[in-house]
């Protein structure tokens, strides 16, 4: 589809992957809101890129729906919806030293990366339903995001891993299930990329992970993730399928 | 990497995939030179974009040999490589009425779509190896191979096809780990049914039939669509060793 005036509501769009994403649909003429726990980032990107900020809690259905009802009445229902909220607590599965992985960030970690992954694709589709055909009677363009980690998790990311190969897994019913709309499902998983997330990572431990991509040797800039986003949005034939988008690094 | 002023080849670039290929690389600022079997085909298509032909049969070593070098003292050094060369051969592995599947044909699928890509993996990544690097993450090409859906889910009688195609994609992975040190990235492209000739051998009963398993779009991809996935891989620097499917989710 063509960005130019629609309407794109990006889940955790305040920071990281999610910040610079905006920022390329923005650039690229969409209204962007910005849904994100964190008002204090969101509101100034928000105003930077002549979009809107709406606080929301992904793993709150309430908090959520709410936040799509309020971002729809502001700029109209979204052609585009990218669910980037996303949390990753590392912990092994269980260690002598640590015990077993505690069950409450468990919970909480699949209820924001999985539900709250489904519950963004449920409601913005929803909305997206009512829209007005474009050519080929394409309606809007869901956009999830997995990691590397689905597919080749390291140790102390079970949970993660699991959480988003569940994200990864939803990709085709989704797209299945939405295809008579007219609303692609599309999912990215991203390797090691310069975010908030990562760069809470000590120094030793990111040369370690940086030496373990074959190329190119660095992190991803978050705008190169921002870029794809894009692409997918505009190529129409792109339907059902997983990204990988990692340097190499498996 | 920026496209512009680069040498592309593009294999079996004079016609289907290959031909929209062609254009959007030229397009983008790309001096694309076309190897093909087809002389007149390719010779046109360079008309067209301002690019150069050279024939060429994938399947044989010599032959590429001969293409690529001719495309290099045309054009210069290639920094994109686009391996659309391929061919199809829709016929069951054993069937009562017409037996099992010949040896000749078989064997003509698979070093044309397998170890054709292969050998132009090699050749033109050999080729890229002491070039200057195009930036400061030391970047120095990009191959990018043309797999099918048939390699994930292929109908009956594409056995041959689909493993040509599924080989195509294994392939992809190590391909990339081989030439990172050299700052080569390898991708592959697994294009659904796609409005070419290849796809215009089917008549409209069955074109109906194959789209019917295409989720949305419900229509054959365009070439140039599939072009500008290969643009945005070039573009792209952080996608490497992934096989992009490009399908309507076809399943």
């Amino acid at each position: 589809m063509k960005l130019d005036g629609v309407a794109a509501f990006l889940t955790g769009g305040a920071s990281g992957l999610g910040a610079a994403s905006a920022r390329v649909l923005a650039e690229a003429g969409a209204i962007v809101a910005l849904l994100d726990r964190d008002m204090k980032l969101a509101e100034p990107l928000a105003k930077e890129l002549g979009g809107i900020a709406i606080k929301c809690d992904v793993a709150d259905h309430e908090s959520l729906r709410a936040a799509v009802e309020q971002a729809t009445a502001a700029i109209g229902p979204p052609r585009i919806a990218v669910n980037f909220a996303g949390i990753d607590v590392s912990q092994k599965i269980a260690s002598r030293s640590k015990g077993p992985h505690p069950i409450e960030s468990m919970q909480r970690e699949i209820d924001i990366n999985v539900i709250g992954t489904l519950d963004g694709c449920a409601l913005f589709a929803e909305q997206m339903m009512n829209l007005e055909p474009f050519e080929d009677g394409e309606r809007g363009v869901l956009i999830n995001i997995a990691s590397g980690a689905a597919f080749n998790g390291p140790p102390g990311q079970s949970v993660y891993a699991a959480s988003k190969r569940a994200v990864a897994g939803a990709t085709l019913p989704l797209a299945r299930d939405l295809a008579p709309y007219g609303i692609r499902v599309m999912t990215i998983a991203p390797g090691f990329f310069k975010t908030p997330l990562a760069e809470g990572v000590d120094d030793r431990h990111i040369d370690k992970l940086i030496s373990m991509v074959p190329f190119p040797k660095r992190w991803g800039d978050p705008r190169e993730l921002g870029e794809l986003v894009k692409f997918i949005c505009q190529n129409r034939m792109l339907n059902g399928e997983t990204i990988q988008i990692d340097g190499a690094m498996r | 990497m920026k496209i512009q002023g680069l040498t592309a080849v593009v294999t079996g670039g004079a016609s289907g995939i290959g031909a929209g290929v062609t254009r959007v690389l030229a397009k983008a600022g790309a001096k694309v030179a076309i190897l093909d079997r087809n002389v007149e085909l390719g010779k046109a298509m360079a008309e067209e974009v301002g690019g150069a032909a050279f024939v060429c049969d994938v399947a044989n070593d010599e032959s590429v040999q001969a293409a690529l070098a001719q495309a290099r003292e045309a054009l210069g050094a290639a920094r994109i490589l686009v391996n659309c060369a391929g061919i199809d051969t829709a016929r069951k592995i054993a069937s009562r009425k017409t037996g099992a599947h010949p040896i000749g044909p078989m064997k003509r699928v698979i070093d044309v779509n397998l170890t054709g890509t292969l050998i132009c993996c090699a050749h033109a990544s050999h080729a890229m190896l002491d070039l200057e690097p195009l930036d400061e993450d030391g970047e120095r090409g990009v191959l990018i191979n043309i797999a099918s859906i048939a390699a994930f889910n292929a109908p009956n009688g594409q056995a041959v096809y689909g493993a040509s195609k599924a080989g195509v994609v294994g392939a992809t992975l190590p391909l990339a780990r081989d030439l990172a040190r050299y700052g080569i990235r390898v991708m592959t492209i697994a294009p659904g049914l796609f409005d070419t000739p290849l796809a215009g051998t089917m008549d409209d009963a069955l074109t109906a039939k194959v789209l019917r398993n295409a989720l949305f779009p419900k229509r054959k991809g365009r070439p140039e669509e599939l072009g500008s996935l290969v643009q945005h891989i070039c573009e792209n620097q952080m996608l490497n060793a992934s096989t992009i499917r490009l399908d309507a989710g076809f399943f």
